[in-house]
């Protein structure tokens, strides 16, 4: 379906080619608005901004000043070598793209990021330990440049994988060159050309056609029924009208000028190149658009921050370490070893790789969701935002129009505005329907495509413009085949809608074979089509109209308009069979039939309605915390009155205006706090200052800002985002890119919107819907959490990791875990598990609670660090001790004796040291043995990390609660874990460079009572957490 | 946080106190203090005393002026003043009703935690230990195959003496002698048996009984005693190299086929050792030293050693040497290990 609207919309457009005199720019306005008399008046404030950037003059020259101002003819145009030599003066026509970094300095930046530093420098210090150890004795061991070079290859290969995963996600996204046209048709040397449009300049003579893209801001010459889509623009999706003179003072206003990247949607054209390049309205936007910094995404502050963290930690334990060595007069390269194998112990090398698959995992099920997240990051931006200002048409709404309401027997009936309408369940018995209904199919020329009986009527192309489309679609679903209507309904004569008459007539023959006479059919503006009537039908019956019926008329008029529905009225007249014979030949232009004392049959209303996903969205975003602002450049009214139907205003508040009319006081007289919600047009926008807008956004939870510009969108992020808000922008044009970019999550509509807004983004949503919103929020939440999760398993371990460094320098006992061995289980065994934990469900209902604090709701806090650290950390420790005291124990060395051990076992000279039982073991003995400890401890460590991983599905349920066997991905990760261990000892024990030894399969289940006790720990620590919620306990051990 | 923090004490503290917390803000900039921020509230003050301290310190000095708009009559330069007052917070700050005693209990809950983590690791070990024999190691696959070790040894595998100078090789002897007391013949006859050689020395009983160790007496070795010649044959450029299997609890060699040791030229010209003499003659250790009851019980037990005295070996050039075990249930071939099953030194002796 994703696929298809966008081809409804393009053919409406294109459609309305068949339209001339539709001049929907001035007709919508009427349609819409009793009381717009200060329309132009907004208008121009709409594009103040954009003005004050724009020093363009031209379309208020004429075609001779032109001719001199760029030296050119308007016949024969630029000659080749001035154009080449303009070309040189100007660059090419086209934007220059967004600045790139290179993809070197990307790739080495992910080279040094994170914790690369401080592996690199764990690296260097093995190499300068070599080097220390090789100028003092030639022969000693190469473990340091090996440990050395795994450092640095673990940097390289995640760093590597790093960047990979980082293009992978930016390459989705097209860029900005889509946006230029290939071709353009140009008069140089008097001759037509067509050359790139890249090489056009500044004062070439270029022709346009209906379906070209305008290669360049042209001031146009001469026009033929030409019409652009400036909706990347400016934001208008109605079709403008162009020509060649000059209309208003304000460029974006004027007719005679058409813009760089918009369509021509029918119509000829001629026009000179004034802007080219960069120079051009959407150039400058564009260039607008790429100063406006990237926000950092709030995890990647969270990351950074929690860097910071373990980087202290593992630089402030080294060095005190470092010093302690040396203070126990340990040698400075033995202080060196330790500081490097500190590092590695407390650094989790395969945490950022994992962060980054998990973050991948997470937008590959929203992609499929329909949110395509281009910046890995951002997937968890949506899950933290507190603000989300939403585009109407087409993200609230459907973005068709659609009839809502009718009005006829003095009675206003609700039409079915669903997507998919399959019956309308109003009364359709009365006369006056029948003859409304009649009017409705046959006043109206927009057709179906041929071919599409089998498509549901809703999903149809039309060919026509949207009103006629959504009378045509209302008129196939009520009455059955319009088209088998119109033919038996010869239509005889036709005058089509323009804005100067306002209405639409038809003359048809009837159906009826004994009723002679011709139907003369009529649809327009309200008042327009009123004035020509005198009677009113009622019930099917004709009745005078009078006073009090008029009254009833204007009564319904002015509450369908209130909705923001733009209104249509239907007349009809039966001609007299005596004046108007059957041979009867009727003249448009000459008027011959009579245009008064018709009859009024009824109103009819439409609106682009809200789509039906929406307030339930809204409601969902209300229930998590998250306030929905509505920023559209649309009438206040329609924004209102869309607003109020999704819940964006909810049902029982209401703006200071609507307490004015209620109480009936003047609206300065309203007590603002009264308000719950605001509409606040870009007039009013524009006279605000910073602090007031602020106020704005603070005191009303429900704000409406209509008729704003696409820059007064930046304006309002900004406010936001002083709010500490973490704040989601929808858009679609060009125009909105700057705010896109602005916002801490840029969300482009796929189908509608342009490749400047998808490139301004992180997101884009492929079906333009709003609902699609709330997934991502959804899923942006669960992963932060899950987030947590992954961190907090991951440096759990840490400590087990540390303690055997920190007990060998104190102690003295032969080293318990070697380095390659940390890194095997932080890449290795760790790996899985910590990426299974994303897939973890949520634990409550994760859109009940209040999205997080930027700066309070930590991804890493205390409570975490404390209790991964200091508790569970130190539990697995202990547990993974028990089992290389064990191992040393049943081999000879019981403890008393490890104790100071260090130094005799690590001389390679003592071939005879002696255990506890009186044995003599050499120094490789000893060595294989260490190994053995290794093993032991990595196991210890294994196996205390599937409880680990067991308890850190939940933190605040229990494990029970949550179902053990519900993420089947969990256990994925505990066979890996278990498989890897048993690979590395049985498989690959015999390649001495791991230092992995073939264990006795009774020490695996040496550390499982510890496992159990750690899982026990846990849950007692979350059941005090359930059964005390608000406590110390609560807050010191919920992380 | 910080500001509604700053906003709650202040009419509490209404000097000094609110700008620390103002540098406080300053400082949130880097993220050391947001790790702090994001503290729990009680345990920041924890943290507080120790960490800002000195920042206090040099903060105070220009606050004052400001201090004295807030108009509380303390004398310019009063430091001390506030530094009692930021003092008595740490110990019970009135706003939050928290207290050191409130820290402390904090610090014993933890105390607690850790206790039980004790107890339970304490409880781990002495189950650990009952099931481990004092007497004999659960396992002895690690320390098998046997290593070897010689005598006299000091750091080094290169023998280089000058046979006419006698300090260069003094520290051979003096190691030897040291090394041999304990195999004094009055000594071994006095505690220990003398066993019936041949066949192993097979003490049964209860593995806490006390076993008798058999004599291997300095004599044994003969030329290589020490006792004629107290050089050890240095001084005539004969120098004898003591050898010891490395003990290992229940090792017994092959019944009948005791193990031999066998020196010869590791790399080079075979010719340049002519004559070696083994003492005991045999070259071998005899069965009756097997098997070994570990250090607990079998407490006067003396490793027996096979002297090998190179009679003849080239003058002035290094010459590698290597011995090995040969026997059923020894591997002198480890790649890795070079102690194991035999050993590697060098003699260079100088005329």
């Amino acid at each position: 379906m994703g696929q298809k609207t966008p081809r409804i919309y393009s053919v409406e457009l294109n459609g309305a080619k068949d339209m001339k005199q539709t001049d929907k720019g001035d007709g919508k306005d009427k349609y819409r608005g009793l009381q717009d008399n200060c329309l132009e008046l907004r208008k121009n404030q709409r594009q103040e901004h954009l003005t004050k950037e724009i020093d363009l003059d031209d379309h208020k020259l004429s075609n001779k000043e032109l001719e001199t101002k760029y030296h050119t003819n308007i016949v024969t145009g630029l000659s080749s070598t001035q154009a080449a030599e303009l070309l040189a003066r100007d660059g090419p026509n086209a934007l220059s793209p967004p600045k790139e970094t290179p993809e070197i300095i990307k790739f080495l930046k992910q080279m040094v990021g994170g914790f690369s530093i401080l592996l690199w420098a764990g690296a260097i210090l093995c190499w300068i330990a070599y080097g220390i150890q090789y100028s003092s004795d030639k022969s000693s061991s190469l473990d340091n440049v090996y440990l050395g070079t795994v450092l640095a290859l673990v940097v390289i290969l995640t760093g590597i994988f790093a960047y990979y995963q980082e293009a992978k996600s930016t390459n989705i996204m097209a860029s900005f060159s889509k946006m230029i046209p290939q071709q353009a048709l140009v008069i140089r040397d008097s001759e037509k050309k067509i050359i790139p449009a890249e090489q056009l300049v500044v004062g070439d003579i270029v022709e346009i056609k209906g379906g070209d893209q305008i290669p360049a801001d042209i001031r146009l010459l001469f026009a033929q029924g030409c019409k652009v889509d400036n909706s990347s623009l400016t934001g208008e999706s109605e079709p403008q009208s162009r020509s060649c003179e000059f209309t208003h003072d304000d460029p974006l206003e004027t007719k005679n000028i058409g813009f760089y990247s918009t369509t021509c949607l029918e119509g000829t054209a001629t026009g000179m190149v004034i802007n080219t390049g960069d120079r051009t309205i959407i150039g400058q936007i564009a260039s607008l658009a790429s100063g406006v910094g990237n926000e950092k995404t709030p995890i990647a502050i969270e990351i950074k921050h929690f860097v910071h963290i373990v980087a202290g930690v593992a630089i402030s334990i080294g060095v005190l370490f470092f010093i302690i060595a040396v203070s126990m007069k340990y040698r400075v390269l033995d202080s060196i070893i330790f500081l490097i194998g500190i590092i590695v112990a407390n650094v989790p090398e395969g945490l950022l790789a994992t962060v980054t698959v998990t973050l991948s995992l997470t937008a590959k099920r929203m992609a499929k969701k329909n949110c395509l997240v281009k910046n890995l990051e951002a997937v968890e931006t949506l899950g933290s935002t507190s603000i989300i200002c939403s585009d109407k048409t087409g993200t609230l709404t459907q973005n068709r129009m659609t009839v809502a309401h009718l009005w006829f027997d003095n009675q206003i009936f609700m039409a079915d505005t669903s997507e998919d309408q399959l019956k309308q369940t109003f009364d359709q018995s009365s006369g006056t329907w029948a003859s409304l209904s009649k009017i409705i199919a046959l006043c109206n020329r927009a057709e179906f495509r041929p071919g599409q009986e089998r498509v549901p009527i809703m999903k149809r192309v039309v060919v026509g413009d949207a009103s006629e489309t959504a009378l045509l679609k209302f008129s196939e679903v009520v009455l059955g085949d319009v088209m088998e209507i119109r033919k038996r309904n010869h239509k005889v004569a036709e005058i089509p809608f323009n804005s100067t008459n306002k209405f639409q007539l038809s003359i048809h023959k009837t159906d009826d074979p004994i009723d002679k006479r011709f139907l003369m059919v009529m649809k327009g503006a309200p008042e327009k089509v009123l004035e020509k009537c005198s009677t009113i039908m009622v019930n099917g019956q004709e009745q005078p109209l009078n006073n009090s019926t008029a009254e009833a008329f204007y009564t319904a008029y002015m509450e369908l308009g209130g909705l923001g529905e733009r209104v249509l009225g239907f007349c009809h007249l039966y001609l007299p069979a005596d004046e108007f014979p059957e041979t009867y030949s009727f003249d448009v232009d000459a008027m011959n039939f009579p245009m008064s004392d018709l009859c009024f049959v009824g109103l009819l209303s439409m609106i682009d309605p809200p789509r039906s996903t929406v307030p339930d969205a809204i409601t969902k975003c209300r229930s998590a915390g998250i306030k929905v602002i509505m920023v559209t450049g649309d009438h206040p009214i329609t924004a209102k009155a869309i607003a109020k139907s999704v819940g964006i205003i909810s049902a029982n508040s209401e703006t200071v205006e609507d307490i004015a009319k209620r109480l009936n006081v003047a609206v300065e007289q309203v007590n603002k706090q009264d308000a719950k919600a605001a509409v606040v047009t870009g007039m009013e926008l524009k006279d605000m200052s910073e602090d007031q807008l602020d106020e704005v956004l603070t005191s009303y939870p429900e704000i409406v800002f209509a008729r704003t510009s696409p820059q007064q969108k930046l304006i309002i992020v900004e406010g936001c985002q002083r709010q500490d808000a973490v704040v989601a922008v929808t858009g679609d044009g060009v125009n909105d890119s700057p705010a896109l970019k602005k916002a801490d999550i840029g969300i482009a509509m796929g189908i509608a919107g342009s490749d400047a807004a998808k490139n301004a983004a992180d997101m884009v949503l492929l079906d333009d819907n709003f609902a699609s919103i709330v997934t991502g929020v959804e899923e942006g939440r669960l992963i932060f959490d899950n987030l947590k999760k992954t961190i907090a398993y991951t440096l759990t371990k840490n400590i087990a990791e540390l303690c055997p460094f920190l007990i060998y320098i104190i102690v003295g006992v032969p080293l318990p875990l070697g380095t390659i061995t940390i890194l095997f289980i932080d890449l290795g065994t760790d790996i899985v598990p910590s990426i299974a934990l994303a897939y973890e469900k949520a634990e409550s209902d994760i859109m009940n609670r209040k999205p997080r604090h930027k700066k309070n709701d930590r991804l890493v806090n205390k409570p975490l660090a404390v209790y991964s650290y200091l508790h569970i950390g130190i539990m697995q420790s202990l547990g993974a001790f028990l089992v290389y005291f064990t191992v040393y124990a049943q081999e000879g060395f019981r403890p008393s004796t490890l104790i100071n051990l260090r130094v005799e076992w690590e001389k390679d000279s003592v071939n005879n040291l002696e255990d506890s039982y009186g044995q003599e073991w050499t120094r490789y003995q000893r060595k294989y043995l260490e190994w053995t400890g290794y093993t032991a401890f990595f196991i210890g460590i294994m196996v205390q990390q599937i409880a680990d991983l067991i308890i850190r599905k939940t933190r605040r349920n229990s494990i029970f609660q949550q179902g053990l066997f519900r993420n089947k991905v969990i256990w994925v990760g505990i066979a890996s874990q278990i498989i890897i261990a048993l690979i590395l000892s049985y498989g690959l024990g015999s390649i001495t460079a791991l230092n992995f030894t073939m264990l006795r399969p009774q020490y695996w289940f040496v550390a499982v009572p510890h496992a159990i006790l750690i899982w026990v720990y846990d849950e007692v620590r979350k059941l005090f957490i359930r059964l005390y919620p608000g406590s110390w306990w609560d807050k010191n051990m919920y992380y | 946080m910080r500001r509604q923090l700053r906003s709650r004490r202040a009419p509490v503290f209404p000097h000094s106190y609110r700008y620390r917390l103002d540098d406080q803000d300053e400082v949130n900039q880097n993220y050391l203090a947001d790790e702090e921020e994001e503290a729990e509230e009680e345990a920041r003050v924890m943290v507080v005393p120790n960490l800002e301290e000195e920042e206090e310190e040099e903060e105070v000095k220009e606050e004052e002026e400001k201090d004295e708009e807030e108009g509380q009559g303390q004398p310019i330069g009063n430091t001390w003043w506030r530094k009692l007052q930021i003092m008595n917070e740490y110990l019970w700050d009135p706003e939050k009703r928290m207290s050191l005693a409130r820290t402390g209990l904090i610090l014993v809950i933890y105390f607690f935690f850790y206790a039980s983590l004790a107890a339970v690791i304490t409880l781990c070990m002495y189950t650990l230990f009952l099931t481990i024999g004092p007497y004999m190691p659960t396992f002895t696959e690690r320390v098998k195959p046997p290593g070897v070790m010689i005598r006299p040894f000091a750091h080094s595998l290169n023998f280089n003496f000058n046979v006419s100078e006698p300090d260069t090789w003094q520290h051979y002897v003096i190691s030897l002698n040291g090394f041999l007391q304990g195999y004094n013949d009055s000594l071994q006859e006095e505690m220990n048996v003398d066993c019936p050689p041949g066949q192993y020395f097979i003490q049964d009983g209860n593995e806490d009984e006390d076993k008798k160790a058999c004599q291997f007496k300095r004599s044994f070795l003969k030329n290589c005693s020490g006792l004629e010649d107290p050089t050890f044959g240095y001084s005539t450029g004969q120098p004898c190299i003591l050898l010891k299997m490395n003990r290992i609890v229940g090792f017994r060699p092959e019944l009948g086929d005791p193990v031999k040791v066998s020196c010869k030229v590791q790399r080079g010209d075979e010719n340049d050792i002519r004559s070696i003499n083994y003492y005991p003659e045999s070259a071998s250790f005899d069965l009756r030293y097997y098997p070994y009851y570990g250090k607990m019980t079998h407490v006067n037990y003396t490793s027996p050693l096979v002297a090998m005295h190179f009679t003849d070996v080239v003058k002035n050039q290094a010459v590698p040497v290597q011995c090995r075990l040969k026997g059923k249930g020894i591997i002198n071939d480890v790649i890795n290990d070079r102690f194991v099953g035999r050993v590697i030194f060098t003699l260079n002796i100088e005329t």
